[in-house]
């Protein structure tokens, strides 16, 4: 078990540097190797120094992170940032030359404290390893002013990763506080540029984003978070609304191509970032033209993502040299096999559009009235087609997908719309501004209500479903209270038309089983992971249980995974963060012939473990400003039937610039030392 | 309102004001180094600090909002500790040239160090010098003194529209350069080095011209374009050296390139500065000005006497002062005569007047041109905005970038505009009144109401049912689905502005492109109390002053009809007047040529380089008996004359400009005439004094012009409604319109490949500017603008000689390639005289038809 030697971090002093008896017991979410190899010697952050062995020469990494933090991250904006540091990496620099003095090194604390009035946290976050270093370390610091009584020690190599709580949370790691900057400095191309380096669907996402970023927004423990998704939006309206097509500059045309199976946000992704590398793609999508986009498209309303905006992302992203293969299913049009032939790589993004079942009595026979699922009406809403629906409609769930049915279900022309949950409406884990959308329309709720079985006539057309309704026992392992059904409490929802939306699941029978792809009982695809281990020596995982840092290649080599068929059914920003990995992975494998993470993609993983968001950190500002919420259209009449037309009306420029004023700009930089 | 506690004193102040400010009202001045007001907050300097009960760090009151109940604290030992130390750290390796730094004496840090007794430093750091950028064009910039507060970056961006330098780099080498990293390209406004606290960024020209504090400072009113920007002149030695603006003026500091730049016209070793004479031998010799004036005076006066007044004219000058101007055709009108009298803005801009007079009951801008700010939708009609008038610009994009305004572009060309643009309706050359009529129908279509007390509109509105969008669409090559996109944008708002400028005012159809433009503004109620204005542009500073002041053959100063007031005229001057109306220009060049005028008076102007026709003006100034030109410069016409009278310049005289929106600004000389050369109004003073036989002019000092001229015109409100404006405001806001019915003519057909047009750019304002070596360096020559794939076709490259020739004559010019440019369009700028650009054009409008050929 890998032994903390001395730590400051969250300003909880571990010191075991001295100690005779048992060393004091303490562990960090942290890899004891950083890339599953090459053992984590220290770590120094923003909230302190954590040292893992004792030879880690701390006065020479206090230099290196100071420099790097100045050379390199220190936008130069702000006097203490600017000049500051440049002090300060020019004090240890001097350190390290044996020409400075004591009274040197008292200058840091004053600077630290005068690097208090940063502008933003960089430069400030950045001073509090260091002054912890140089409190806790002095002595190896006066060691070196006087060479003969120094040791020398083992060589180092440092890595560092610049990130700020919003960006490590996202999981496509956009860098928001740059676009956000950009937009309080009026530069609304530059801002979508910022976004697109990470983003290529921001009007998608600047819609329909469940915008983790803002559950880790600094700001958040001053006021309200910075509503970082509507000024991603607000970018995208802009060019749009000044009918500006973006520059994008593309590497020279390879000869090698990638093919892509599913027009989602994951192969679109993967798409983008390869054809900007040069890599022609080619995407194979089972929907027809104009129905590009995946889930997006056929499981997100128009309401909520209007398809000509979908369709401009699109557009480009095929602008860059991607093609789209419409109706054209892998598997029945194409097998897997032969793609694999004709491409270099592959790329796997099929996402999850098949329902999961109810588990209701009644629901396998077929009856006139049960729809096959959520993900299904969404999508034959969407297309235009037949949905099955009656006038009394229940849905049954409580994630988005439910949500959208209910709202859909009103604009489809439903007279009554009914959800049904088993958990009370704060347990939903559907947005909690989708509900309150579907509420203002009109839908009606049932909480805490099981349905237990289909009602139908003699024609096995639906008449209601049975229900019985719940209690709220224990927490489960999900932390919710588990709902139990009450005995004698059964009742008859009356209503023709039944949807069940209790989740999606992938469809991956198109994965021939002697291609040697692995998929786990969850039915995702198994990728190749590094063996990142905690100190305990169990495997470090991602939110979703996958192992924490995968390389997205399968075990057949030149294919590789990604999107929900990978991650499990999760969000559009989780697919993109997850297809634009991919993307740079496929990259190596094509140019250098092997997949693997760069130390820059393994820091991402690693910091998302540690967390850099502290929801108890004190943060003193004025919380004079407001956050900016964006105006929508109210009243019922905006579901309407054939009412489409979008809810939320994004921000004026100027609210936007006003709400970008708001961004603490929380960056900050981690090294570590292996 | 927010109450809140600063330093013990309580104030109310509304929602969202900054600390800064908050304290600023209470008369608390919080020291800052980056906060500039006319941009957003930066919080570089971090001087600001002020502490918030509550609240465990020091907060920048340029950046933080009030809240309510709050109790701020500017002041206390620790502050100040902090704000010192900040000072220190901000000098660590600053340079200390203060001895030949530019910005010695009027430098911000200095103050700012002084102020906090800034005399010592604790901190140190390596000294790497940064290069000096030497090379740009004009600006000079030290990174090594900057302290990056970003204020020229944001005025860059944010006022001029640019985007031209950035802060790049990072750490402590960050700088402030342009975005690659290359020469500098850009406006050359100068507007950053307005803004710099230090001696960063530097005028060249102005380097080592003389430390600040020796130069002898006169506000005064720009003399270039119809902005009417104010700007304060720095004379030395009667010279002016610098020209800078201050930001509490109405322009807010702005300038262009012309305003800050464009005085080195002045110094300009092609002055005039001593009256000349022709001799015998047809030579130019330079006379006395006793000899010069009585010459002039004496064969004027013949001239006039031989023909009761009507074989002598007069062209007036859109650049001399409204006094000036009203000199001069009181002198044309009552000394000589005659109403002989037109100018330049005949070409356009007074047409376009009088019949936006007719239909709105006024000429120039509803409103001063600040009301465009508060605008919610702005459209822009056949005008390069910042090449014509470039205060207008950035009111703009003020309007469109913190205002939330929808912007509609509609023209032949694309301009530096378009990056704002919500709609750019790009129409083909010639087809501007359909695009209009376009417009009017489209929106008449969104928003079928009438707009206020407007008659006509009956009448209108048929002639638009009459006209098809399919028709429209065939002329103009915009879609049906463009203008009702368009139209929706215009009437998405409440309060809309309508800007026109000259490639409208000089289009083919120019008379139902600006009824038509008018139309717009009536439908859109942009000439309401509610709306944004009405406004026309003109290149020129004076113009609309000048066409006040009655430069014009058809009306008396103040648009007064010869039945109405020629006899109050002439009471007033103790003269007769002719109650004929006068000779246009055109009719004054063909009178010429007929023989029926023999002698030509021409003060600050030269037809040759602005009439249609060059060659066959020349012809016609060569057969004149007697033409005096009185300028600044020795002009083409100049050459011509048999008196050259020497004029002095902008600077060199008081009196009053009117700006396009018709604010009238007064302003007194910064220096003395140049050489030998007077005032525009002293020579026709004196003038006058010898041609009429009693002078009523001896005191013709500027009070007793201003009563004159005020009782005899009815032009000038009392109350002025600006700073600065020492005259008032001219009348304007009339509540009865009428609406003129469109009836675009059928375009006339091409007679050769390519549409011609020639007009104002970037970095120029007519060809004045052309004499000033400042904006000769970055822009120096003549050029014909043509798209790339009609270059290709003509096997041209960039840089290669085009040959243009049109059916009045032909000239050779160096092909530049642009991506924007219609297919068949060609563009030309109008200010280089060595061009002779209208050699080509047969008349005032445009497109011209011309063919290319390589060479």
């Amino acid at each position: 078990m890998a032994q903390v030697v001395f730590s400051t971090w969250g300003g909880d002093i571990v010191d075991n540097r001295n100690v005779s008896g048992e060393p004091q017991a303490v562990s960090y979410r942290l890899p004891v190797a950083f890339d599953g190899q090459r053992p984590l010697r220290a770590f120094m952050g923003w909230d302190g120094i954590i040292l893992f062995d004792k030879d880690v020469d701390v006065p020479a990494m206090t230099a290196e992170y100071m420099k790097r933090v100045q050379t390199l991250y220190c936008c130069g904006k702000c006097t203490p940032g600017k000049k500051g540091t440049k002090v300060l990496m020019d004090l240890f620099q001097n350190v390290l030359a044996g020409e400075a003095t004591d009274a040197d090194l008292d200058k840091v604390e004053d600077l630290a404290e005068l690097l208090k009035n940063c502008k933003c946290t960089l430069c400030q976050s950045a001073t509090v390893p260091v002054f912890d270093a140089v409190k806790h370390y002095r002595a190896e610091f006066q060691a070196y002013l006087n060479p003969a009584c120094r040791t020398k020690a083992p060589a180092a190599r440092y890595i560092h990763k610049i990130t700020a709580p919003c960006m490590d949370k996202c999981p496509a790691h956009i860098d928001i506080p740059k676009y956000i900057e950009a937009i309080k400095n009026y530069q609304m191309d530059q801002s979508l540029a910022t976004i697109r380096e990470n983003m290529p669907l921001p009007a998608v996402c600047g819609r329909v984003c469940p915008h983790p970023c803002e559950s880790a927004c600094r700001r958040k423990n001053v006021d309200d978070a910075i509503n970082i998704m509507v000024l991603k939006r607000t970018a995208s309206d802009y060019e749009r609304l000044h009918n500006v097509m973006p520059q994008q500059a593309t590497k020279a045309k390879k000869d090698k191509s990638v093919g892509i199976v599913g027009a989602g946000p994951a192969g679109l992704a993967a798409a983008y970032y390869l054809a900007l590398e040069g890599y022609p793609c080619t995407i194979y999508e089972t929907l027809p033209e104009g129905y590009g986009g995946g889930m997006v498209a056929v499981g997100i309303p128009a309401y909520r993502m209007p398809r000509t905006i979908l369709q401009r992302d699109i557009d480009i992203i095929q602008s860059v040299g991607v093609e789209i293969v419409y109706n054209c299913r892998v598997g029945t049009d194409i097998t897997l096999a032969e793609l694999r032939q004709k491409h270099a790589a592959v790329f796997i993004a099929p996402g999850a559009h098949t329902s999961k079942p109810m588990g209701v009595a009644g629901e396998e026979k077929g009856y006139k009235g049960f729809l096959t699922g959520g993900i299904n009406f969404l999508r034959d809403a969407y297309l235009g087609k037949p949905t099955g629906m009656g006038k009394k409609v229940v849905v049954v769930g409580g994630g988005n997908t439910a949500i959208d049915c209910v709202r859909v279900a009103l604009r489809e022309g439903a007279e009554v719309s009914c959800l049904v949950y088993r958990r009370s409406r704060k347990e939903m884990p559907a947005d909690v501004w989708e509900v309150d959308g579907a509420d203002e329309e009109g839908v009606k709720f049932e909480f805490q209500v099981l349905p237990t079985k289909i009602i139908v006539n003699e024609k096995e057309e639906v008449t209601g479903v049975e229900c019985v309704r719940m209690a709220l026992g224990e927490p489960d392992a999900s932390g919710r209270r588990r709902p139990e059904p009450m005995p004698g409490s059964e009742f008859i929802i009356e209503c023709d038309t039944v949807i069940p939306a209790i989740g999606q699941d992938m469809d991956l029978s198109f994965i021939p089983a002697d291609m040697g792809i692995d998929i786990t009982k969850w039915n995702t695809v198994i990728t190749k992971s590094l063996p990142l281990k905690d100190a305990a020596g169990k495997d470090l995982k991602d939110s979703m249980g996958n192992p924490l840092s995968r390389t997205l290649m399968t075990d057949c080599d030149g294919v590789f995974a990604g999107g929900d068929a990978e991650i499990g059914p999760l969000t559009v920003v989780a697919c993109v963060g997850n297809a634009h990995r991919a993307a740079t992975v496929i990259q190596r494998w094509l140019e250098e012939g092997q997949a693997y993470l760069s130390e820059q993609d393994i820091f991402d993983d690693v910091l998302t473990y540690l967390g850099v968001y502290d929801k108890d950190e004190q943060v003193p500002w004025l919380d004079s400003a407001e956050r900016a919420n964006q105006k929508e259209i109210h009243g019922c009449e905006r579901a309407a039937r054939g009412n489409y037309r979008e809810v939320e009306l994004g921000f004026s420029d100027n609210t936007a610039q006003a709400e970008a004023e708001r961004c603490l700009r929380c960056y900050r930089m981690a090294m570590v030392v292996v | 309102m927010v109450t809140l506690t600063i330093d013990g004193k309580e104030i109310q102040v509304p929602k969202g004001t900054t600390i800064l400010d908050a304290a600023a009202k209470l008369g608390i001045i919080i020291p800052t180094l980056c906060w500039l007001k006319k941009v957003s907050t930066t919080g570089a300097c971090r001087i600001c600090i002020v502490d918030i009960a509550g609240v465990d760090r020091p907060m920048t009151a340029c950046n933080t909002p009030v809240k309510e109940g709050i109790s701020v604290t500017t002041t206390t030992p620790k502050l100040e500790e902090t704000r010192k130390k900040t000072l220190e750290l901000m000098l660590v390796n600053h340079p200390l040239d203060c001895p030949v730094c530019d910005a010695g004496g009027e430098c911000n840090l200095q103050d700012a160090c002084y102020s906090l007794k800034v005399d010592k430093n604790d901190y140190s750091a390596a000294l790497e010098r940064l290069p000096i950028r030497y090379d740009w064009k004009l600006l000079e910039s030290d990174p090594n003194r900057c302290i990056l507060c970003e204020k020229c970056v944001k005025v860059c961006r944010e006022v001029v529209g640019r985007e031209a330098i950035e802060a790049v780099d990072r750490g402590d080498n960050t700088i402030i350069d342009t975005v690659t990293r290359q020469n500098l390209d850009c406006d050359f406004c100068g507007n950053c080095i307005g803004a710099c606290p230090t001696g960063t960024l530097i005028s060249k020209p102005f380097k080592f011209k003389g430390r600040p504090w020796t130069f002898d400072v006169t506000s005064g009113v720009c003399a270039f374009c119809s902005s009417g920007c104010q700007i304060e002149y720095h004379a030395k030695n009667g010279r002016i050296e610098r020209v800078t603006s201050a930001d509490d003026g109405f322009n807010r500091g702005n300038l262009c390139i012309n305003g800050r730049f464009g005085y080195a016209a002045f110094n300009s070793p092609d002055r005039l500065t001593s009256p000349l004479m022709k001799d015998d031998s047809g030579q130019l010799r330079k006379a006395s000005w006793d000899q010069a004036l009585g010459a002039a005076a004496a064969r004027l006066k013949d001239a006039a006497a031989a023909s009761q007044g009507g074989g002598i004219a007069g062209i007036g000058s859109p650049r001399v002062t409204s006094e000036e101007s009203y000199l001069f055709q009181k002198f044309m009108r009552g000394a000589l005569g005659s109403n002989n009298i037109d100018s330049e803005a005949r070409l356009g801009y007074l047409p376009s007047q009088v019949l936006q007079w007719e239909m709105l009951g006024y000429s120039g801008g509803t409103y001063t041109m600040d009301a465009i700010e508060k605008a919610t939708a702005v459209i822009v009609i056949g005008a390069d905005l910042k090449a014509e008038s470039a205060g207008f610009a950035y009111r703009v994009i003020q309007a469109a970038t913190k205002n939330d305004a929808k912007l509609v572009l509609a023209g032949s060309r694309y301009t530096s505009m378009n990056k704002y643009a919500n709609a750019f309706l790009h129409c083909s050359p010639g087809s501007e009144a359909w695009m209009v009529a376009g417009l009017n129908k489209a929106v008449l279509a969104k928003r079928p109401a009438t707009a206020g007390d407007v008659t006509g509109f009956d009448a209108l509105k048929s002639s638009l049912d009459a006209i098809s969008f399919d028709r429209v669409s065939e002329i103009t090559g915009i879609s049906e689905a463009q203008f009702l996109e368009t139209a929706a944008l215009v009437c998405s708002g409440g309060c809309t502005a309508v800007i026109y400028g000259a490639d409208l005012i000089r289009s083919a159809d120019s008379r139902n492109a600006v009824a038509g433009t008018v139309d717009l503004a009536l439908l859109t109620g942009a000439v309401t109390e509610a709306g944004g204005g009405i406004y026309p542009l003109d290149e020129k500073n004076n113009t609309q002053g000048m066409l006040d002041m009655g430069i014009c053959p058809e009306y008396l100063p103040g648009f007064r009809t010869y039945g109405h007031a020629a006899a109050a005229f002439g009471s007033a001057w103790n003269a007769t007047i002719p109650v004929t109306p006068g000779k246009d220009l055109f009719q004054i060049i063909d009178a010429i040529e007929a023989g029926q005028i023999k002698a030509l008076y021409v003060m600050g102007n030269d037809p040759l380089h602005f009439m249609p026709n060059r060659t066959r003006v020349m012809k016609a100034l060569q057969k004149l008996e007697l033409l005096v030109v009185q300028d600044v410069f020795m002009t083409d016409t100049a050459k011509l004359a048999h008196v050259v009278l020497p004029a002095a310049i902008g600077a060199e005289k008081s009196g009053s400009f009117t700006s396009a929106d018709n604010r009238v600004q007064s302003f007194k000389a910064a220096v003395v005439p140049a050489g030998e050369s007077r005032s525009d109004a002293d020579i026709l003073i004196a003038l006058h004094a010898l041609v009429a036989s009693e002078t009523a002019h001896g005191q013709n000092s500027l009070d007793v012009l201003h009563h004159e001229i005020a009782a005899l015109t009815g032009l000038y409100s009392e109350v002025c409604d600006q700073s600065g404006c020492h005259i008032g405001r001219i009348k304007n806001r009339t509540t009865k319109f009428t609406c003129v019915p469109l009836t675009p003519l059928a375009p006339l057909p091409a007679t050769r490949p390519f549409a011609l047009t020639i007009g104002p750019v970037l970095h120029h304002n007519g060809s004045m500017t052309s004499r000033s070596e400042n904006n000769m360096l970055v822009a120096g020559e003549a050029y014909v603008e043509i798209s790339s794939q009609d270059a290709a076709s003509v096997g041209v490259a960039a840089g290669d000689l085009l040959k243009i020739t049109s059916d009045a004559g032909s000239i050779s010019l160096k092909a530049r390639l642009s991506e924007q440019l219609h297919s068949g369009a060609l563009f030309v700028p109008s200010h280089f005289r060595d061009a002779a650009v209208t050699t080509l054009t047969g008349s005032a409008s445009f497109p011209q038809y011309v063919s290319l050929a390589k060479g």
